[in-house]
C-alpha cells in the first residue's frame, strides 16, 4: 500500500511540475467554462435565474404573490418573466415590457420560453372561499415527463393549498372552543374534530393546474436554455477536463517506458499489482484534482449544484473511476505519444458532446440521447442534472452512480488483462 | 568463489508486428561469480539489453531462467529483486525532478524508509560527488552528471549484485574514465558483484575478472582476458598501408616465408575521403576501417592493407620494411597492435566490434 501511494504521489508531482499541465488543469477548464455557460444560457446574471417561464399574474392578490414565492423557492433558477426580468433583458422581451396571454404562448411555441403559468383573476378570492380555481399551465415538454417546471409548479400550489387549510381549521376550531376547558375525553374529541375538518377542506383541495401542451415546434430555432448557464457548464466541462486530464495520463504511461523510469521501477521489488494501482491511483486523483478546480470556481460563483454533497461527490467519484479505467483500458496498448496524445483528444471530443457535457441532452433528438448513454459522461450528467434542476437527493443518482460503477469494473477488467511493460 | 547469478539456456525472440521474428538471445548460460567484474562485450545489436533485461525481470524469457542468490527471477521476481541493483542503459530518471527527488523516490521503491532512506540518500550523492547539486532538476545535468544519478540510484539499496549496461555511452572521456574507476571500486571496496555490459572492449579488457563476448544473441567466448587472447593465439597483428599499389602474391608469400610469422593477408578498398575534403588539397584525411585516420593522396580512391599475423611483430618488423623496399612496395604506415580482445572478436567473427 505504502508503495502504491508513494507512486501516485510521485507522479502528481512530475505531472505539477510541468507549468503547462498546470494551465491546462486550471486556466483552461475555468475559461472554457465561462465560456459555455455563457453560451448555455446567460449564466452573468447571477448564476441561478436562468429557466425562463412567462408568469402572468391576473389576480395580483395576497395570494397570487405567497404562490408565486412558493414557485421560486420550489426551483431558485426559474425566472418568472416578465416580473424578474433584469438590465440584461434576461426575459428576452425586448420592448415589450408587458405580455399578452397570445404573446406569452407565442414565446412558448418559438421556444423563447419553457413554459407559460397564468394565474387568473379572482384566483385569491376563489382560494379563500373554497371554490375550485385552475391555475393554467402552457409548455411544449412532452405531458407525461414529470418536468422540472411542472414539478415546481405543483409543489407551490400544494403549499398554497396546505396553508389555506390550516388556517381555515385553525379558525373554525378556535370559534368552538373559546372560552371552554376540557377534560381528556373533550380533548381527544376536539382533535378528532381538528383532524376531520382538515381532511374534508383538505380533499376540496380548492386550487388545480390545469396543463395545457402546445405543438412542439420541429424547426425550433435552438435557442431553448433548457437547462443552462453555469449549473450545466460547471459539471459538464468538469466532466470534459476530466476526460482530457485522464486521458492525458495516457502519454505519462507512455513518457515513462521512453525515459525507461516504468522498466525502471519494474526492476525493483515493487509487484506488476502495487505498479499498476499506482498509476491507476495518480491518474484517478488527477481526475478528482482536474473536477475539484472546475467545481470550486462554481461553487464561488454560486452556481446552484443541488443541495447534496454527498451526491454529487459520489457521482464526481465513480465517473472519475469510470475514465481512469477506460483510460487503462485503452492507454496499455499504445506506442507513442502522438498515438496517446491523439486518441486522448478524439475521445474527449467525441464522448464529451455526446454525453451531453456541452449543451444538455434534453435538447437533442432521442436516439441521439439513448447514443449519448455510451458514454459515462451522459449518466453523469444526468446526475449531476438531477441534483441541480430537480432537486434530486442521493436516491435519484443511484443508478447513474450504479452504472458508472459498472463501466468502471468492465474497463478495468480489460485493462488488466491486457496490461504489458514491453 | 560461489555463484551469485546462474543463466541457464535463456532465449528471447521477439515478434514484430510484420509477424516475423527477432531471434535477440539464442540460448544463453552464464556463471557470475560472488565479487566479481562479469563483462559482456559485443556490438550493438548484439543482445546485451535483452539479456540484461531478462535477469532483471523486465523481460519474460522465451526460454530458460536465471536464478540470483538462488531465487528464480521468473518465479521468485521479488526475492531475486532485492538483491539487484540495476543501472540501465537510458538514463531512467524523471529529468523534471531534483536529483535529491529521483533518490528519494527510487529508494521508497527499493524498499527503504525514513532515516535510513534519508541516510542512503546522502551516501549515494557523497559517491556519485553530487550532494551540492541535490536540489537541481535532472535536466540541467549534464550527460555525465545525469549518468551518474543514474548509477547511483541502481545503488540505493546497497545491493550484493549491480547490472550496469553501457554506462559510458555518450560521455565525455572524463566522465567515463570516472565512471570506470566507480565500477573498481564498487568491486573492491563495497565488495559488491558487478555485471557490466559494453562495446568497448578496452573498457571489458580493464575492468573484467571475466568477459563473455556476445555475439547475435550467444556467448562465442568466455573467460578471462588472457584466456581468450591465448586462444587466439597471441599473436602480435602488423597492419601495412599500401594505397593504391597493385600487391603481387609472390610478395606476401616472401613475407610469409621470415620465421615467427603465421599468416599473411592482403585487403583493398575504396576509400572514404572525409566529406567536404575531395579536391581541396594534395593530403586529405581519410578514416581506416580500424578507427584511426589516415592521410592519402588527393584522388586515391583505394586503399590497401597488408595484415601479417607474428608472434613478435616488433622484432620483424625490420626484415619486413627491407623486403617491401627490395620489392619496390611503399609502405605509407605501420601499426603494430597487440593481442587484445578486438583481436578475439575479429578472430571469432571475421569482423571489427565497431562494425
Ligand atoms: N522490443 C523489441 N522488439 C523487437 N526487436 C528487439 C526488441 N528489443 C531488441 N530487439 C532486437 O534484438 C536485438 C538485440 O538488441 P539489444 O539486446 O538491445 O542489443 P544490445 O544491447 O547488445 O545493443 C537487436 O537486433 C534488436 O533490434
Ligand atoms: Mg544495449
Amino acid at each position: 500500500m505504502d508503495k502504491i501511494v508513494t507512486i501516485a504521489i510521485n507522479d502528481l508531482r512530475v505531472f505539477l511540475k510541468d507549468r503547462s499541465n498546470i494551465i491546462f488543469l486550471t486556466l483552461v477548464p475555468l475559461v472554457m467554462t465561462f465560456i459555455i455557460g455563457y453560451v448555455n444560457g446567460g449564466g452573468f446574471g447571477g448564476g441561478s435565474s436562468q429557466l425562463r417561464v412567462d408568469l402572468l399574474d391576473n389576480d395580483n392578490s395576497e395570494l397570487s404573490a405567497q404562490f408565486i414565492a412558493s414557485l421560486k423557492e420550489a426551483n431558485s433558477s426559474l425566472m418568472l418573466c416578465p416580473a424578474d426580468n433584469d438590465e440584461n433583458d434576461g426575459c428576452n422581451l425586448g420592448d415589450n415590457a408587458r405580455l399578452t396571454r397570445e404573446q406569452a404562448e407565442q414565446r412558448v411555441k418559438d421556444g423563447d420560453t419553457l413554459a407559460l403559468i397564468e394565474i387568473p383573476a379572482g384566483f385569491g378570492a376563489a382560494v379563500e372561499s373554497f371554490q375550485p380555481v385552475s391555475l393554467t399551465y402552457v409548455s411544449n415538454e412532452d405531458f407525461t415527463a414529470p418536468g422540472f417546471i411542472r414539478q415546481a409548479v405543483d409543489a407551490a400550489a400544494l403549499r398554497v393549498n396546505g396553508a389555506i387549510v390550516a388556517a381555515r381549521v385553525g379558525t373554525d376550531v378556535a370559534g368552538q372552543i373559546e372560552g371552554i376547558t376540557l377534560d381528556a375525553a373533550g380533548q381527544a374529541a376536539f382533535t378528532q374534530q381538528v383532524y376531520d375538518r382538515a381532511a374534508g377542506i383538505w380533499a376540496a383541495n380548492p386550487v388545480n393546474v390545469a396543463y395545457e401542451l402546445t405543438a412542439q415546434q420541429e424547426s425550433s430555432t435552438g435557442e431553448i436554455n433548457l437547462q443552462s448557464g453555469l449549473a450545466q457548464s460547471v459539471p459538464g466541462m468538469g466532466s470534459m477536463f476530466v476526460m482530457f486530464t485522464v486521458f492525458g495520463g495516457m502519454t505519462l504511461l507512455v513518457i515513462e517506458r521512453k525515459q525507461w523510469t516504468l522498466q525502471r521501477l519494474v526492476s525493483l521489488p515493487v509487484s506488476r499489482a502495487q505498479l499498476i494501482a499506482g498509476k491507476i491511483l495518480s491518474r484517478f486523483l488527477l481526475g478528482i484534482l482536474q473536477f475539484a478546480v472546475v467545481i470550486a470556481m462554481g461553487v464561488l460563483m454560486g452556481v446552484n449544484l443541488g443541495s447534496d454533497p454527498i451526491a454529487f461527490i459520489l457521482i464526481v467519484l465513480t465517473y472519475t473511476l469510470s475514465i481512469t479505467a477506460l483510460s487503462f483500458a485503452l492507454g496499455t496498448q499504445l506506442q507513442n505519444e502522438e498515438q496517446a496524445s491523439g486518441l486522448s483528444l478524439l475521445l474527449s471530443l467525441a464522448l464529451a458532446p455526446l454525453g451531453g457535457a456541452w449543451w444538455p441532452l434534453d435538447i437533442v433528438p432521442e436516439f441521439m440521447r439513448t447514443i449519448g448513454h455510451i458514454s459515462p459522461v451522459a449518466w453523469a450528467m444526468d446526475g449531476f442534472n438531477q441534483l441541480a434542476f430537480f432537486q434530486g437527493g442521493l436516491g435519484d443518482v443511484l443508478l447513474p452512480v450504479g452504472v458508472l460503477l459498472a463501466m468502471s469494473v468492465v474497463f478495468f477488467v480489460v485493462a488488466v488483462s491486457r496490461f504489458k511493460y514491453e | 568463489m560461489t555463484n551469485l547469478v546462474e543463466v541457464r539456456g535463456l532465449v528471447k525472440t521477439f515478434k514484430r508486428r510484420d509477424g516475423t521474428e527477432v531471434r535477440a538471445v539464442r540460448g544463453i548460460n552464464l556463471d557470475i561469480a560472488q565479487g566479481e567484474v562479469f563483462s559482456l562485450l559485443g556490438p550493438n545489436g548484439a543482445g546485451k539489453t535483452t539479456t540484461i533485461s531478462m535477469i532483471s525481470g523486465l523481460l519474460a524469457p522465451t526460454q530458460g531462467d536465471a536464478t540470483i542468490g538462488g531465487f528464480s527471477i521468473t518465479k521468485q521476481p521479488m526475492q531475486a529483486k532485492k538483491l539487484l541493483g540495476v543501472v540501465p542503459q537510458e538514463i531512467a530518471l524523471y529529468p523534471t525532478l531534483t536529483a535529491r527527488q529521483n533518490l528519494d523516490f527510487f529508494g521508497k521503491m527499493a524498499g527503504l524508509g525514513g532515516k535510513e532512506l534519508a541516510k542512503s540518500v546522502d551516501e549515494v550523492l557523497d559517491f556519485i560527488d553530487l550532494k551540492d547539486r541535490q536540489k537541481d532538476r535532472i535536466d540541467t545535468f549534464s550527460g555525465g552528471m545525469k549518468r551518474r544519478v543514474n548509477i547511483g540510484v541502481g545503488l540505493l539499496h546497497k545491493p550484493q549484485l549491480v547490472y550496469m549496461d553501457e554506462p559510458t555511452v555518450g560521455i565525455d572521456p572524463q566522465s567515463r574514465r570516472r565512471i570506470l574507476d566507480t565500477v573498481i571500486q564498487l568491486r573492491d571496496e563495497y565488495r559488491m558483484t558487478v555485471l557490466y555490459t559494453t562495446h568497448l572492449m578496452e573498457e571489458a579488457q580493464e575492468l573484467s575478472n571475466r568477459v563473455g563476448i556476445i555475439d547475435h544473441g550467444e556467448i562465442i567466448a568466455l573467460g578471462t582476458v588472457g584466456d581468450l587472447i591465448q586462444q587466439i593465439g597471441e599473436e602480435d597483428r602488423l597492419i601495412f598501408s599500401v594505397g593504391e599499389q597493385q600487391i603481387e602474391n609472390d610478395f606476401l608469400q616472401q613475407f610469409e616465408a621470415i620465421v615467427g610469422i603465421t599468416k599473411v593477408t592482403y585487403q583493398s578498398r575504396e576509400l572514404n575521403v572525409a566529406p567536404g575534403l575531395e579536391d581541396s588539397a594534395e593530403l586529405v584525411i581519410a578514416k581506416k576501417s580500424t578507427g584511426t585516420m589516415v592521410a592519402v593522396r588527393s584522388g586515391q580512391v583505394k586503399d590497401g592493407e597488408i595484415v601479417v599475423y607474428a608472434k613478435r611483430g616488433r622484432k620483424a618488423l625490420p626484415e619486413l620494411l627491407r623486403i617491401a623496399d627490395d620489392a619496390g612496395v611503399n609502405i605509407f604506415s605501420v601499426e603494430v597492435r597487440e593481442p587484445d580482445l578486438e583481436a578475439v572478436f575479429l578472430h571469432l567473427t571475421g569482423r571489427a566490434l565497431r562494425d
